[in-house]
């Protein structure tokens, strides 16, 4: 008796439709074969298929069951194709009716239970997309499917209860999307910008690049307070909206590291790889390929503490997707798209042994050591950093004391409110433009929306033959003065907004000193 | 090939004055002119120069080179390259000593400050022949040339173990006079300098104690920092008034005068542009 499930299998963040057929043959010697280029999770799926069914307290049959997943020149991989074999062969048992217009989707355990599976959500869309009426996914999945709004999304806890939905005995009721209150993590209100004392220029160097998405560069000595500063950052970033929040969930939907209950990501994730993270680890990547830290930080801020000990080619893979917003992954067997739309924040020391500058202690480098060690991050990288911020030592037990510094505190809270002004106010200008931010404005766009004033342009062209400023350079100048002027809620770019974008140009790191 | 010979009559006399010690011979780049050796001052300092290092020989050797001394040093980055560039600035002349052959840039990147030193009448001078590397004991065998060339030296910062103190040790050996220009007692590169003027250094604080031991005067009337000259502004006075005392992040700036950071950076980079302050590390000081 040959039954058809369908399901689907998720390659990137590409979904494409998988016909699950099951044949229990009476003829033939018992045995359990599944076909289709299945790789050694989906082999071993047999294992897991047979002894979950026997949890559910219906006997195995000992016959000749073939299962082949079709398209057969499509490799298949994951866990997620054991609910639809299970169902198959339930079907093919029982001959209880499978409703039409389905998906199944869902990892069995031993027990009969089913387990949280990634990808849920890429199937939910997918569903969506070509007209099915129905996903079955495990219970712990199936609040993140959910998110789909026109789809049945059924959370399936076992197999039994599955059985008894299809014989109408007992009925699973659809689930409706519950949005979860994201608990923030320590790491995320950690830091609040009223608690770092000082640093008035960095801090308001983070607010620009909050605002306009701006990639940052913090360049100062040890115990400076970079690490912090940019912890404190996403204490300052407005929410994900909506379309935003779809595309990061999808991402991590596809790379499995949504929590069981999960739902759509609602604050920008902060990621902070080591320097000792691979170029695969952070840029994406294996046999069958996933994303990377560049991508899970999707809308969101990629945070490389010591950017100078990265390694160079890992710096250097940066740079194609820093300019694109993606990155494709060509591997022999696919050939994978990411979106890695991501706000990049750097932090580095001055010198290999820190203290270049540093108003008390002696820094014992030569020049030559000093050099090598700024070049390691190459200048197209630094040219596609826009602001480049020192952040110099603070006496931290003065500060506390100074009234006047005390009166600059502002916090988090009263910042997110100007930045998500500046992000209204963009969000507006680029309504007909794929773009969101000032930081992503290619030439055409700058063209368009910073016509300079003539004694803007005379500061610019001014401080480009003082400071010796590159073409690219000059167009950054005019990306975070468009920033500025908007976080002040002015629609021209005045001189003032311009000296003040000056401020963060390209100093002497990475250049002769 | 360009060279000199102790027996040449063109030879330093004042090189030939130190005796066993005055090399045999000198190779050089340039154009020879016998006058630019009659008054010389040795300039050294730190490696590591600070920007209050970088104020006083940008203030004191510009002030001494546009008086008419030649202005001496070894071509190393620091202070002895901006105590060129200073001679340069003003039209006056400046020998670079090298520790390494003739044919060599040594740091190869200040190519531009070589040729500029040549371009301007200046002199390129070195002991060894041909492309030889410099090594660890060239450097020293170069100082004793540079002190050997001058009535007196000026040491600006040094640290404990500074190569300047090796010019001020052959100065002295030579009999001649030793400068010091006095920093503060708090910073590693003062202690060097400390140390001599226990010894028994003098302390150069103007360009007049320096031209005094040549018997010249100072062809510059003294006057206030070029910066406050140009501005009716009083913010902009206000801050100079801060940078007069000491050079000063943005930061302190900011919180000195009570005015958020994004202003002040609007006005800092327009004094900059304006050429009234400049910027070092993370530092603002008047020009």
């Amino acid at each position: 008796m040959l039954i058809k499930v369908q399901s689907a299998a998720n390659s990137g963040l590409n979904t494409i439709g998988i016909d699950v057929e099951v044949n229990v043959a009476n003829r033939g010697l018992p045995g359990f074969d599944i076909v289709g280029l299945p790789d050694k999770e989906v082999q071993e799926s047999r294992e897991r298929v047979k002894t979950a069914i026997l949890s559910s307290r219906i006997e195995f049959p000992q016959k000749k069951i073939t299962v082949n997943l079709a398209p057969a020149d499509v490799p298949k991989e994951g866990s997620a194709y054991d609910l639809p074999i299970a169902v198959g062969i339930l079907a093919a048992l029982t001959d209880c009716p499978i409703p039409e217009k389905s998906l199944f989707f869902g990892e069995l355990s031993l027990s009969g239970d089913l387990r949280h599976t990634k990808g849920a959500l890429l199937l939910a869309l997918f569903a969506k997309e070509n007209g099915y009426k129905n996903v079955f996914v495990p219970k712990d999945s199936a609040n993140e499917a959910a998110i789909v709004r026109g789809v049945n999304v059924y959370p399936v806890e076992n197999l039994h209860q599955l059985l008894v939905h299809f014989l109408e005995r007992e009925s699973i009721l659809p689930l409706i999307y519950q949005p979860v209150e994201e608990v923030l993590t320590d790491d995320l209100t950690e830091f609040d910008m009223k608690d770092i004392l000082g640093q008035e220029q960095a801090k308001r160097a983070m607010e620009i690049a909050a605002a306009g998405g701006h990639n940052i560069l913090l360049v100062g000595n040890p115990g400076a307070g970079k690490t912090m500063l940019a912890r404190a950052l996403p204490g300052i970033l407005p929410s994900l909206n909506e379309a935003e929040s779809l595309e990061a969930t999808k991402i991590h939907s596809a790379a499995g590291v949504i929590p069981p209950g999960g739902a759509l990501l609602v604050q920008r994730q902060f990621r902070s790889p080591h320097h000792t993270a691979s170029q695969v680890g952070l840029i994406g990547g294996g046999s069958r390929p996933r994303p990377g830290e560049i991508s899970l930080a999707h809308r969101g801020v990629l945070f490389l503490d010591e950017f100078n000990e990265f390694p160079r080619s890992v710096l250097e893979a940066l740079r194609q997707p820093l300019e694109d917003g993606f990155v494709t992954i060509s591997r022999s067997q696919e050939r994978v798209l990411y979106p890695a739309r991501f706000m990049l924040v750097a932090s580095a020391n001055p010198c290999p042994c820190g203290y270049l500058n540093h108003p008390k202690k002696v820094c014992v480098c030569s020049l030559q050591q000093i050099k090598k060690y700024q070049k390691r991050i190459s200048g197209p990288l630094l040219d596609r950093i826009d602001l480049h911020v020192d952040v110099p030592p603070v006496d931290v037990k003065e500060l506390a004391e100074n009234q006047k510094a005390s009166e600059f505190l502002e916090s988090s809270k009263i910042i997110k409110e100007r930045v998500i002004l500046a992000r209204k106010i963009q969000q507006a200008r680029f309504a007909e433009d794929s773009i969101h931010v000032n930081a992503e404005m290619k030439n055409s766009h700058i063209k368009k929306y910073c016509p300079l004033a003539k004694e803007v342009e005379r500061i610019l062209q001014q401080a480009g033959v003082k400071f010796q400023l590159s073409a690219r350079a000059y167009l950054k100048m005019i990306k975070i003065s468009r920033t500025i002027a908007d976080l002040a809620g002015v629609p021209e770019i005045g001189v003032n907004h311009m000296a003040e974008a000056l401020q963060y140009r390209q100093k002497n790191y990475g250049q002769e000193i | 090939m360009n060279i000199v010979t102790i027996q040449d009559k063109n030879y330093p006399k004042l090189l030939k004055q130190i005796g066993k010690d005055a090399p045999k011979q000198l190779y050089y780049k340039g154009k020879w002119n016998k006058e630019i050796f009659n008054h010389c001052l040795a300039v050294v300092g730190s490696r590591r120069m600070t920007i209050y290092g970088r104020q006083v020989a940008e203030r004191i050797v510009g002030e001494v080179a546009s008086a008419g001394v030649t202005i001496v040093s070894g071509f190393m980055y620091g202070v002895d390259a901006t105590a060129h560039q200073a001679a340069l600035k003003v039209g006056g002349r400046t020998i670079a000593v090298m520790p390494c052959g003739i044919d060599l840039i040594h740091p190869e990147y200040q190519q531009d400050l070589y040729a500029e030193i040549l371009n301007n009448q200046g002199l390129i001078v070195s002991e060894y022949e041909g492309s030889m590397q410099p090594a660890l004991w060239t450097y020293p065998r170069r100082n004793r040339i540079v002190a050997g060339l001058c009535q007196a030296a000026l040491i600006i910062e040094a640290g404990e173990q500074s190569g300047s103190l090796i010019t001020a040790e052959f100065a002295k050996k030579f009999k001649r006079k030793v400068f010091a220009v006095p920093g503060p007692i708090t910073s590693e590169n003062s202690k060097g300098i400390s140390q001599l003027l226990k010894e028994g250094a003098a302390a150069a604080t103007c360009a007049g104690d320096i031209l005094r031991e040549y018997g010249f005067s100072s062809r510059f009337t003294p006057e206030g920092p070029y910066a406050t000259q140009k501005t009716h502004n009083s913010l902009e006075i206000k801050i100079i008034e801060y940078l007069q005392r000491e050079a000063l992040s943005i930061d302190a700036i900011s919180r000195n005068l009570g005015m958020p950071a994004a202003k002040m950076g609007t006005i800092l980079s327009i004094m900059q542009l304006k050429g009234q302050i400049q910027q070092e590390g993370n530092k603002y000081y008047l020009c």
